[in-house]
């Protein structure tokens, strides 16, 4: 059978794009559902959207990618062709355990997109290649 | 959160959300017939189930409802059965505990979501649910079906499917997800240095990491817990343990004058409710703690590079196994080990651990990494906040407790054989719940600090200072009295995490009020005395200059002038000194007439011209002092004994 959530997931973001694009307001429904679907990474979702944390990195040959700017000052990666991201939230929760969809980071680049709170940044290749590649630092 | 933000807007209804749950739950337990709106009642049947990312996917027959009874006799099968996919979180499958052919009602409010291309609606927001069984009696979730666990089939969700939120029709669309797939391969390399998960899977059980202790692999295992508690432990508790050799024991006890070696530890805990002290790096001061405590306590965290140093026991370890037992039953339901990851345990009637591994670095430092970014792990108990009058009316022993306190005098452990950053600290503290009540307890409290509880000197200068509100943390309570020993951590900042429930821990307002002088009055007490001069112990009569920035009793004649007092500590000369005096004096107290009460005057200006008098060289009469009202004063009581009935007292000042 096919993925139920998936289907689920992105009927509920269209929702809320249209309601905010409409009324710019998301109604308490919404955001609940959010919470059900989502769970734990719903509000730190919204609160990186909140804080204008998401940006849209783009280079001329049409590539994107997504930096989110975690509270802990940590730039994590999200990439646009696939649910992925750099945190290790994300290795664990979703990679591993399969326990989540998405991890608060991918989330609140969909929000992001939906409310049109991304921030713009465009790059060259070399750098957008340099983010991709980018070493995970380690303390 | 940011204020007016939709992350705080969410917190508010989801906190709303849960209390209308719990409610609506006990509603159900006390009450099996529930008023709701009968036209908002979804009334399904179970036909088959799996589970996608802890939400449980049912696809139910949708039943008519009937009109006049909520049991499952009166409902119909409708002509169409229209097949519905409702959607249970987890804490609800968990609660409801279904299985194909059950019937379930669904009380408003829930949601119904239409998906594009799909005829089924989604039914979600299903937190008001319950299980019906046939002869209508509401099922509340206890115990049903008898032990058969059922296997849920867990689908994994693809991380090839984006989601797009234009509509295909729409010329603003990017790359639809089938491009990037291909090109995936291509784009990006996969350098297996590049993610630190990548390298080795990472555990969530302590114990099997353990076990596995020997075996290839050992040295890159990485376990992954919540941080319950952070603290510092004296080196001298960390090598206790360690087997030491044949080291013959030492003839002259050695005191060193260098602060004791101190080691970071983190208390943790694994999803299968598992404990474990890990020590960490040595440090130079404690002061590093505070922050650690604050960034990463309840946290998850992964560790790597451990070895076993022991595996300890209750009856070994009493110190560490009351902070476990403050810690125990779990808040959250642990899993089982060896069973599937659907299936968790209830843990209240879970036996509290007997044991717990000791772990340290196997070479160098531990790794630890954690994701500061993530939230306060649900695993995580905080420690329970307290007031001071609640504490004192604990039955047990050996119970760890927290709270907030004022501190309101000192006073060091005179054992001169004792390096004084290795003395036991009397402290005397107070809170409003002790202020504000009327006799029944004491107003004031005595707290002992010993030598294996590490301060910061935050703290440290902070109570040099006046009257500084201190955060003690896992404090042990026993056989009346508290005590800060190894595990306990003050701290001055109030910690973001703990709520206060109940207790009133706002600072104290008015002035502090001590105990009076009584009968029940005990040595190593503060207490306010009041009374009458019934006698001089004039050879006592001390007076003294002091450093007026130091305060430095010891003034020494300045080498070069004769006339002048130099102090060593301040290297400086001391211009206008400070005079001191001290006195003994007999009191008649009425509040405790059988005794001969003498107090050690020091700092009452009241007393000052009398003290004067007696030190002046000019004759005086004693008979002019004897009857002169004194009080209130505050002192510290050094000893009281029956035979003579005596109370030693010292006037003191509070901080």
């Amino acid at each position: 059978m096919d993925g139920t959530l998936p289907a689920v997931a992105e009927e509920l973001l269209k929702e809320i794009k249209k309601a905010f694009e409409e009324t710019s307001h998301v109604p308490d429904d919404l955001l609940l559902g959010l919470k059900f679907i989502f769970g734990p990474s719903a509000v730190p979702a919204l609160d990186l959207v909140d804080q204008r944390s998401v940006t849209q990195v783009t280079s001329p040959s049409g590539r994107t990618v997504y930096q989110v700017l975690g509270s802990s000052g940590k730039l994590y990666t999200c990439y646009s062709s696939c649910h992925f991201c750099t945190c290790p939230a994300f290795g664990f929760t979703v990679l591993q355990k399969s326990e989540s969809l998405l991890c608060k980071h991918i989330l609140a680049v969909y929000l992001s997109q939906a409310m049109g709170a991304c921030q713009k940044l465009s790059v060259s290749e070399e750098q957008l290649t340099s983010i991709l590649l980018a070493e995970e630092e380690d303390e | 959160l940011c204020r007016g933000g939709l992350a705080e807007r969410l917190c508010r209804l989801q906190n709303r959300e849960r209390s209308a749950i719990s409610f609506w739950r006990h509603q159900c337990i006390a009450d099996a017939r529930i008023p709701s709106d009968k036209s908002c009642l979804l009334i399904v049947k179970i036909l088959e189930m799996f589970e996608e990312c802890t939400i449980q996917v049912a696809i139910c027959q949708q039943l008519e409802q009937s009109p006049d009874t909520l049991s499952s006799e009166g409902a119909v099968v409708s002509a169409e059965e229209p097949i519905l996919k409702v959607l249970f979180a987890r804490e609800t499958a968990a609660h409801l505990k279904s299985r194909p052919q059950d019937v379930i009602h669904i009380h408003p409010p829930w949601q119904k979501l239409l998906l594009k291309d799909a005829e089924v609606p989604v039914i979600m927001n299903t937190y008001f649910s319950q299980k019906v069984l046939l002869g209508g009696h509401s099922e509340t979730g206890e115990k049903t079906h008898g032990l058969t666990k059922m296997l849920i089939r867990r689908n994994i969700v693809s991380l090839a499917q984006t989601f797009r939120l234009y509509d295909p029709d729409h010329e603003l669309h990017q790359e639809s997800s089938d491009n990037q797939v291909a090109c995936a391969p291509q784009i990006y390399s996969c350098d297996s240095k590049w993610h630190p998960l990548a390298q080795c899977a990472v555990n969530d059980s302590l114990l099997e990491m353990v076990e596995s202790q020997g075996a290839v692999g050992w040295r890159e295992a990485q376990v992954r817990v919540v941080i319950q508690r952070v603290y510092c432990l004296p080196a001298v508790e960390c090598y206790r343990s360690h087997v030491q050799g044949n080291k013959p024991p030492c003839g002259t006890p050695v005191i060193s004058s260098d602060p004791p070696n101190i080691r970071l530890c983190l208390l943790v805990q694994d999803a299968y409710g598992m404990f474990s002290e890990v020590q960490l790096q040595s440090l130079t001061s404690v002061d590093a703690v505070e922050e650690y405590c604050r960034r990463r306590e309840g946290k998850f965290c992964c560790l790597a590079g451990m070895k076993i140093l022991q595996r300890t026991t209750r009856g070994r370890a009493l110190g560490l196994f009351s902070l476990i037992d403050s810690l125990w039953p779990p808040v959250v339901p642990v899993k089982v080990p060896g069973q599937s990851q659907d299936s968790e345990m209830m843990t209240t009637n879970l036996p509290p651990p007997s044991f717990c591994y000791v772990l340290t670095a196997l070479s160098g430092e531990i790794h630890v990494e954690v994701d500061e970014e993530e939230q306060i792990s649900e695993l995580y108990r905080q420690p329970d906040v307290r007031g001071l009058k609640e504490i004192l009316q604990i039955d047990g022993c050996n119970e760890r407790c927290s709270f907030w306190a004022q501190v309101l005098y000192l006073r060091l452990q005179a054992k001169h054989s004792v390096p004084i950053n290795q003395r036991e600290i009397w402290m005397f503290v107070t809170d409003s719940t002790l202020q504000n009540v009327v006799h029944i307890t004491p107003k004031v409290v005595a707290v002992s600090v010993a030598a294996s509880c590490v301060l910061s000197t935050a703290v440290t200068e902070a109570l040099s200072a006046a009257s500084p509100f201190v955060f003690f943390k896992d404090a042990l309570w026993g056989n009346g009295r508290i005590i800060c020993i190894e595990r306990t951590v003050l701290l001055l900042q109030k910690p973001l995490l703990y709520s206060a429930a109940g207790a009133d821990l706002s600072e104290l307002t008015g002035p502090v009020r001590l105990d009076e002088l009584d009968s029940t009055t005990q040595a190593n007490s503060i207490c306010a005395v009041r009374g009458t001069v019934v006698g001089v112990n004039e050879s006592t009569a001390f007076s003294w200059p002091t450093c007026d920035r130091c305060g430095n009793g010891k003034l020494e004649l300045c080498p070069q002038d004769r006339g002048r007092l130099y102090c060593d500590p301040c290297a400086e000369v001391v211009a206008s000194p400070v005079l001191k005096m001290q006195l003994e004096v007999f009191l008649s107290c009425p509040s405790r007439s059988q005794s001969a009460v003498k107090v050690k005057i020091m700092q009452s200006l009241r007393l000052f011209v009398l003290i004067n008098m007696l030190l002046s060289l000019q004759s005086y009469e004693v008979q002019s002092v004897l009857g002169k009202e004194v009080g209130l004063l505050n002192c510290y009581v050094q000893s009281v004994t029956s035979h003579p009935n005596c109370v030693g007292l010292e006037e003191i000042v509070l901080l």
